[in-house]
C-alpha cells in the first residue's frame, strides 16, 4: 500500500513528534509513503479568506503532483485534509472552474483530472487497512484506558466535501479507532467542536475558553488522555491547556493530548518516548507510567 | 392596560405594511401577532407580485381586465381599479425598501409570466417572493422601531358604544392576559386554510380574524370562493408555485399529453387557477391520472434555470418527494390554497364596525371575486394594508377617548379558565380533523346541493361538540393545547360561513363550481353573498357587485 | 411504521429538571419528524410544547436538535435519521434558553439581528427602482434564503463560549446589506462589524455551514466580510495581521512559518501578548520542539511564489 504523503506544515514544524510517530506507525502498518516534496501549505482556510483562488490553485497543484506520481494522498492533519478536500470538491462539481485552474497549473507543466483521492491516516486505518487487520497489529491491551476523541472541525465539516455521505463511518472514525485498541472512547460534548486554534491569535480569551471546556469536560468524563488527528488542535489543546484551565477555573492542566499515530503506536507496543509522547507541554509522565502499570 | 391609537392584529405583509404606514403617519401603533413576524404565512407566496408599470409600456387597465376576468366578474371593479392603479407605486416602494427583485438586462425590474394574463407583469425574487418581501417589511419594522406584541394570542375584540375599542389577548410565553385598547384595529390575520384538510396553508392559518370580526357583527363576503391551487404535492399538500408554469412548465396526464390544450387552448397551463384545477380534476376523474394526481413537468427547462429561478421548488421536490425536477415530472393535484372571501370592507379596508379595518387574505374588498389571479395576493396585502392605515388616521382623530370597562378582561379571563377547567373529553385535533375532511368533501373543486347540505349538517354538529373538548395542558407557559382549541373555535365559525355561502349561491362561478348548476347566471347572481351572525344563528344575504367599465362576458381561456 | 421518539422535556412551572420522555407513534413511511411530533401532541400528549407552522421549510419555526445537531424538523424525514427504526432524540436548540420543552427563547437572537441595522440605507429615494445588475441581486438570493430559524446559532462554537458574539445568523444578515449595491452605509457597517464580537470572532469551525437548512453558508459570508473590511482599510486588528502574515508566509516560503505568524498576529507593540508567546516558546524549547527559525521549505518553493504573484495581481485587477 503506497501513498503520496502530505505531512503539512505543523508536522514539519512545531510538532516534529507527529512526523516521527507517523513514520514509525506507517512502517508497521505496511504503508509506503512518498512525500510530495514540492507541495505548498494548504492555506488552512486563512489564505482562502484573502484569495480563495490562490488557495485553490495551490491545493489543486498538490493533487496534480500526486496524480503525476500516480498515487492517492495521505494526510495527517484534519485541517490539511479538510482544506484540500474542499478545494477538490469545488473543482469536481464545477468543470469550468477546474479548467480555469488547470490553465494556471499548465504553466508549470501540471494538469489535474479531478480524480486524486485524499485521505487522512484515520480514514486509511478504517477503509484501507481495516479495523480487523489493524487489531491484528496491536500488541498491547488498552482496555483499562479511556481516550477522548477530538476530531478537529475540518475532518467532519462540511460533510459533502469530505465524502461523509458516501462513507458515513468517517463521522465516527476516531471513536471506532479508539475502541479498536480496546480502550473506551469518552463521550463528551466537545468532541466535534472547535479547539479554538483559529482564533488563538485573534481572540485568545474565547480560544482558551474552548480549550478549557473541552479538556475539562473530557477529564470530568473520565478520560485518561485526549486523542486528535489534527496537529493544530493539538497545538492549542496541549500548548495552551495550562493557561486555559487556570483562566477558566477548570483546575490544572492534567489531560495529556496525543496525536493519532501516538495512540496507534502505543497499541502496537512501541516505546512511548520513541513516539514522542513525552514531548508534549502538558505533563505525560504519569500517563506514561500508567501504560506500564495499567497494562501489566 | 396598554393604550394605542392603532392596533394591528397579524404581522404578515398586510399587517406590517399597515403598521409601517401608521408609524409614518405619526400614530401610536402596535402590532400583535401569535407568531414572530417572519414566521407569518406571507412567506409561502412563491411566484411573485403583479404590477403594470407604465414606464415600460404596461397598462393598469389591462391588469384590471385580467383580474376581473379571472374573478369571473365577481370582483368589485372600483376596488380592482384601486389595486391595479396603485400597484406600480407599491412595487417601486418595495424595491426602495430593499427587496432584491430580479432584474432585466438593463438592471431594471424583470418579470415572469403568470396565470390568467397574457402580459408578463409578475415581479419576483427567485421562488421566495413572499418570504423576501416579508423579511424586508420586518426590516422596516426594525427601522421604525415598531412596537410588537410578539407571540400574543387575541381571543376577543372589544367594542364600546358600537365602535371598536381594542382587543383582549394573552402572552403565549407567560399566559398573562391583557386588555389592549386602541381607537382603531386592523385585522390582518391572513387566511383560514386549516378549515380544510389537506391545505397548502400553514398551521397558523386558522381564520382568527374572520371569526373575531363576525363576533363583533361584521359580515363575511363570498366565503364560498375557495381557491384550489392546481399544483400541490400529494399527501401533505405543500405548494409548488405557479412560477413553474409561468416559467414554462407543462402539465401532463398519465398518457403524457399536455391536456390543457382541451380546456384552455389559448392560455394552456396559464389559464386561471380554477380552470386549471378543474381540468386536472377532470383528467383524474376520467382515469388519466396516477394515484389521484397528474404531473407537473419541468424537465425541458434545464437544471441551471430551475435552480436559479425556481430553487425553492427544487428544494421542496427533493426534500419531500426525492424528485429532481430537471430529471422527472412530479405528481401534483389541486389543493385547497386560498380563500377569496373574507371580512367585507370598503376601498379603504373599513368594515361596517366603526374603527374596525381588515386587509389581506382575511379581508374581502373585493378584488379577487370568484377566483384570484396568481401574484395578486401579495399586491392585495401591500396596497390595502397601506390604505387601511391611512384611512384610520382621520378616524382616530375623531374617535374621542376610550373608556373601556375593565370587567371585559375579567369576563374573558373566566371564559378561558372555564375552558381549561373542563375535566375531560375529546382532544381538539380530533374535532379539527373531522372538520377538515368534511369541508374538503363538501366544498371541494366540485360541489352540489347534497355535498353542501351534508357539510352544513356536519359543521352544526361539530359546533355542538366544542364544549366536549378538553385541554390536557393546564399550564400557563406556552400552552399550545389551549391555543389550538381557541383556534378551533374560530375555525368552526369560518367553516360554517363557508358552507352557508356555498349553499346560498345557486350557480357556478369561478372557484364555486356546482355540478348541479353548471353555468354562470349573471341575471340572478352578479351578487356577493354575505354571512353574518344574527344572534346565535348565521344569516345569509346578498349585495350587488360593483361594475364600472367592464361588462361581464363569456370567460374563455 | 412505528417510530420511537425521545423528547427532552422541560416545564418551568413544576420546578422539575429537564428529563427525556419516550414516545412511540404510528406514522407513514414518508413522515417527517415534525409530523411525528404533531401526532404526539395531538393524540398522546397535549402538554408537549413546540413551535411549527408552514411544514414546508420556509417559516423557520421548527429548528430543534435531532440526534445532537440542529435541523428543521419539517424537512427531516424520520426514515432519514432512523433507517432501521432507531430511537430519534429531539431536543431544543443549544445556545438558547429553553422556555418549555422544545420551545426556546429567541430574544437575544433578534436583538443581535437588530444590532446590525438590518435595513437598506440609502441617501436618496429614487423616482423609480434602483438600477442594479441581476447578478448582484441573484447573489443576494443566497443570504435572502435565510429564514432565521436559528440552527446556525444553536451550533455555533464561538457563541458557546462567548454569548456576546454577534453570531452566524445576524452576521449573514449583515452581509445581505454589505453586499447590496443599493446600500450606502457599507463602510460604516464594516467598521462596526470589524469591532470585537464581530466578524473576527468567528472560529471558522464550519458548524453553521454544515447545519444551515437553506444553504446560506453564514461562515463564508463572515469570511467575505473580513476581506471587505480590509479592503475598506480596517487593518488595525490582530485578525488582519494574522491573515496577512499567514498569506505572506505561504507566498514567500510556500509554507506556514508558525513563529513569525504568532509574533506578527500578536502585534509587535503588544508587550503582554509577546511575553505570553515567549513563555509557551520557552516551554516548547525545553521539550525540544520549537519550530526551526528558518521554516522547512517545499522543494522549488519559487514555483509557489510565482503562482502567488500572478494570482495576487490578478485579484487586485478585479
Amino acid at each position: 500500500m503506497k501513498f503520496a504523503f502530505y505531512p503539512g506544515c505543523v508536522a514539519r514544524g512545531a510538532a516534529p513528534e507527529l512526523y516521527k510517530s507517523t513514520m514509525l506507525v506507517v512502517d508497521k502498518l505496511g504503508i509506503e509513503l512518498e512525500e510530495i516534496e514540492k507541495a505548498a501549505c494548504t492555506g488552512a482556510g486563512v489564505l482562502q479568506e484573502k484569495n480563495q483562488k490562490l488557495g485553490d490553485v495551490l491545493n489543486i497543484r498538490t493533487l496534480a503532483l500526486a496524480e503525476q506520481m500516480g498515487l492517492s494522498i495521505m494526510t495527517i492533519c484534519s485541517t490539511c485534509q479538510g482544506v484540500i478536500s474542499q478545494a477538490n470538491h469545488r473543482v469536481v462539481k464545477d468543470p469550468e472552474y477546474l479548467a480555469e485552474i488547470n490553465k494556471e497549473l499548465e504553466k508549470e507543466g501540471l494538469h489535474y483530472s479531478g480524480k486524486t483521492e485524499v485521505k487522512h491516516l484515520l480514514w486509511i486505518l478504517l477503509e484501507d487497512i481495516g479495523i480487523k487487520s489493524l487489531q491484528d497489529m496491536f500488541n498491547i491491551d488498552l482496555s483499562s484506558f479511556n481516550f477522548a476523541p477530538f476530531y478537529g472541525c475540518y475532518l467532519i465539516r462540511p460533510s459533502d466535501a469530505l465524502g461523509i455521505t458516501e462513507n458515513p463511518k468517517r463521522k465516527h472514525s476516531l471513536d471506532i479507532v479508539i475502541e479498536s485498541t480496546g480502550a473506551s472512547a469518552t463521550d463528551y460534548a466537545g468532541k466535534t467542536r472547535c479547539c479554538g486554534f483559529p482564533i488563538l491569535l485573534i481572540n485568545q480569551k474565547n480560544s482558551l475558553k474552548m480549550v478549557a471546556k473541552h479538556t475539562g469536560d473530557a477529564k470530568d468524563e473520565g478520560a485518561d488522555a485526549m486523542v486528535t488527528p489534527c496537529p493544530l488542535c493539538h497545538l492549542n489543546l496541549d500548548g495552551y491547556q495550562a493557561k486555559a484551565r487556570r483562566q477558566n477555573n477548570r483546575g490544572k492542566a492534567d489531560l495529556p493530548i496525543l496525536h493519532l499515530p501516538q495512540l496507534i503506536g502505543m497499541a502496537m507496543g512501541l516505546d512511548a518516548k520513541e513516539l514522542g509522547i513525552n514531548k508534549h507541554l502538558v505533563s505525560t509522565a504519569n500517563f506514561i507510567k500508567s501504560i506500564k502499570t495499567k497494562v501489566s | 392596560m396598554s393604550k394605542h391609537d392603532l392596533l394591528i392584529i397579524g404581522a404578515g405583509l398586510a399587517g406590517l405594511r399597515a403598521a409601517v404606514e401608521g408609524v409614518r403617519q405619526g400614530l401610536n401603533v402596535a402590532v400583535i401577532t401569535k407568531v414572530h413576524p417572519v414566521r407569518s404565512h406571507s412567506n409561502a407566496a412563491q411566484g411573485g407580485i403583479n404590477a403594470a408599470l407604465t414606464d415600460r409600456g404596461d397598462d393598469w387597465e389591462d391588469h384590471a381586465l385580467a383580474t376581473i376576468k379571472g374573478s369571473d366578474y365577481l370582483a368589485d371593479q372600483d376596488a380592482v381599479e384601486v389595486m391595479c392603479r396603485e400597484a406600480g407605486e407599491a412595487i417601486i416602494e418595495l424595491e426602495n425598501m430593499g427587496v432584491i427583485f430580479s432584474r432585466d438586462e438593463e438592471g431594471k425590474l424583470g418579470t415572469r409570466a403568470f396565470g390568467g394574463q397574457k402580459k408578463a407583469r409578475t415581479y419576483f425574487v427567485g421562488a421566495i417572493t413572499g418570504s423576501a418581501l416579508l423579511h424586508v417589511l420586518y426590516e422596516q419594522s426594525v427601522k421604525y422601531n415598531l412596537h410588537i406584541y410578539e407571540e400574543w394570542f387575541v381571543t376577543k375584540l372589544i367594542k364600546q358604544d358600537g365602535k371598536i375599542a381594542g382587543a383582549i389577548a394573552f402572552d403565549i410565553k407567560t399566559g398573562q392576559m391583557e386588555l389592549i385598547t386602541a381607537k382603531a384595529v386592523v385585522l390582518a390575520t391572513g387566511g383560514a386554510g386549516r378549515v380544510f384538510e389537506p391545505s397548502t396553508n400553514a398551521l397558523i392559518c386558522t381564520g382568527d380574524g374572520l371569526s373575531l370580526a363576525m363576533q363583533v357583527g361584521a359580515p363575511l363576503m363570498d366565503t364560498e370562493m375557495i381557491q384550489y391551487h392546481p399544483t400541490t404535492l400529494a399527501g401533505n399538500g405543500i405548494l409548488l408555485s405557479e412560477a413553474a408554469r409561468g416559467d414554462g412548465a407543462y402539465l401532463i396526464n398519465s398518457e403524457g399529453d399536455r391536456f390543457m390544450e382541451k380546456y384552455a387552448p389559448d392560455y394552456m397551463e396559464l389559464a386561471s387557477r380554477d380552470v386549471v384545477s378543474r381540468a386536472e380534476q377532470t383528467e383524474i376523474d376520467e382515469g388519466r391520472g396516477v394515484d389521484g394526481c397528474v404531473y407537473l413537468d419541468l424537465r425541458h427547462l434545464g437544471k441551471k434555470f430551475i435552480e436559479e429561478r425556481l430553487g425553492y421548488l427544487q428544494e421542496v421536490a427533493l426534500e419531500f418527494r426525492g424528485i429532481d425536477l430537471s430529471e422527472s415530472p412530479i405528481p401534483i393535484k389541486p389543493g385547497m390554497h386560498y380563500i377569496m372571501g373574507g371580512i367585507k370592507t370598503d376601498l379603504n379596508g373599513a368594515t361596517n364596525i366603526p374603527g374596525l379595518y381588515a386587509a389581506g387574505e382575511c379581508a374581502n374588498v373585493s378584488v379577487h371575486g370568484a377566483n384570484r389571479l396568481g401574484a395578486n395576493s401579495l399586491l392585495d396585502t401591500i396596497v390595502f394594508g397601506r390604505r387601511a392605515a391611512v384611512d384610520s388616521v382621520e378616524y382616530i382623530k375623531s374617535a374621542g377617548s376610550l373608556n373601556v370597562d375593565e370587567r371585559e378582561l375579567s369576563k374573558e379571563k373566566s371564559r378561558i379558565q372555564n375552558i381549561l377547567d373542563r375535566p375531560k373529553g375529546m382532544r381538539s385535533a380530533e374535532l379539527r380533523n373531522k372538520m377538515g375532511t368534511a369541508m374538503t368533501k363538501g366544498i371541494g373543486v366540485w360541489r352540489d346541493k347534497d355535498s353542501i347540505t351534508e357539510a352544513i349538517t356536519k359543521m352544526k354538529n361539530l359546533r355542538g361538540q366544542l364544549p366536549n373538548v378538553f385541554i390536557e395542558n393546564k399550564g400557563k407557559v406556552f400552552n399550545t393545547d389551549l391555543v389550538s382549541y381557541l383556534e378551533l373555535e374560530f375555525m368552526v365559525d369560518v367553516a360554517e360561513s363557508i358552507c352557508h355561502g356555498a349553499d346560498k349561491r345557486l350557480e357556478s362561478r369561478g372557484a364555486h363550481f356546482r355540478t348541479d348548476m353548471k353555468s354562470r347566471n349573471d341575471s340572478d347572481w352578479l351578487k356577493h353573498t354575505l354571512v353574518q351572525f344574527a344572534g346565535e344563528e348565521l344569516n345569509t344575504t346578498t349585495s350587488d357587485v360593483t361594475i364600472t367599465d367592464w361588462q361581464p362576458t363569456e370567460r374563455v381561456y | 411504521m412505528e417510530a420511537q421518539i425521545k423528547v427532552k422535556r422541560f416545564n418551568p412551572e413544576n420546578g422539575a429538571k429537564p428529563f427525556f420522555q419516550d414516545y412511540s407513534i404510528d406514522v407513514s413511511e414518508d413522515s417527517t419528524i415534525l409530523d411525528g411530533l404533531i401526532k404526539i401532541r395531538e393524540e398522546q400528549d397535549g402538554t408537549l410544547a413546540l413551535r411549527c407552522s408552514c411544514r414546508a421549510s420556509i417559516c423557520g419555526s421548527c429548528s430543534m436538535k435531532v440526534n445532537g445537531s440542529a435541523k428543521l424538523v419539517c424537512k427531516t424525514r424520520i426514515k432519514e435519521v432512523s433507517p432501521q427504526g432507531e430511537t430519534v432524540t429531539v431536543e431544543p436548540m443549544s445556545n438558547f434558553p429553553v422556555i418549555k420543552d422544545l420551545v426556546t427563547e429567541m430574544d437575544s437572537f433578534w436583538s443581535k439581528v437588530k444590532s446590525i441595522d438590518p435595513y437598506v440605507k440609502t441617501n436618496f429615494e429614487p423616482e423609480a427602482e434602483h438600477i442594479a445588475s441581476n447578478e448582484s441581486m441573484t447573489h443576494l438570493l443566497g443570504v435572502m434564503n435565510c429564514i432565521m430559524c436559528g440552527a446556525c446559532v444553536s451550533e455555533c462554537t464561538a457563541l458557546e463560549v462567548d454569548s456576546t458574539f454577534t453570531g452566524p445568523a445576524a452576521l449573514a444578515k449583515a452581509y445581505r446589506f454589505v453586499a447590496d449595491p443599493r446600500d450606502e452605509d457599507k463602510k460604516e457597517r464594516l467598521g462596526k462589524l470589524n469591532e470585537s464580537s464581530g466578524v473576527w470572532d468567528c472560529s471558522r469551525c464550519l458548524a453553521c455551514v454544515e447545519v444551515c437548512p437553506k444553504d446560506v453558508a453564514p461562515m463564508e459570508r463572515i469570511v467575505k466580510m473580513r476581506d471587505l473590511a480590509i479592503e475598506e482599510g480596517y487593518t488595525n486588528t490582530s485578525g488582519f495581521r494574522h491573515t496577512e502574515s499567514f498569506s505572506d508566509s505561504i507566498k514567500k516560503h510556500g509554507r506556514l512559518d508558525e513563529t513569525r505568524l504568532a509574533l506578527e498576529s500578536t502585534g509587535l507593540l503588544n508587550i503582554s501578548g509577546l511575553i505570553d508567546l515567549a513563555v509557551i516558546g520557552i516551554k516548547s524549547l525545553f521539550k525540544g520542539k520549537i519550530p526551526p527559525p528558518l521554516p522547512h521549505k517545499p522543494k522549488e518553493a519559487d514555483k509557489v511564489t510565482n503562482i502567488a504573484k500572478r494570482l495576487d495581481s490578478e485579484e487586485s485587477e478585479e
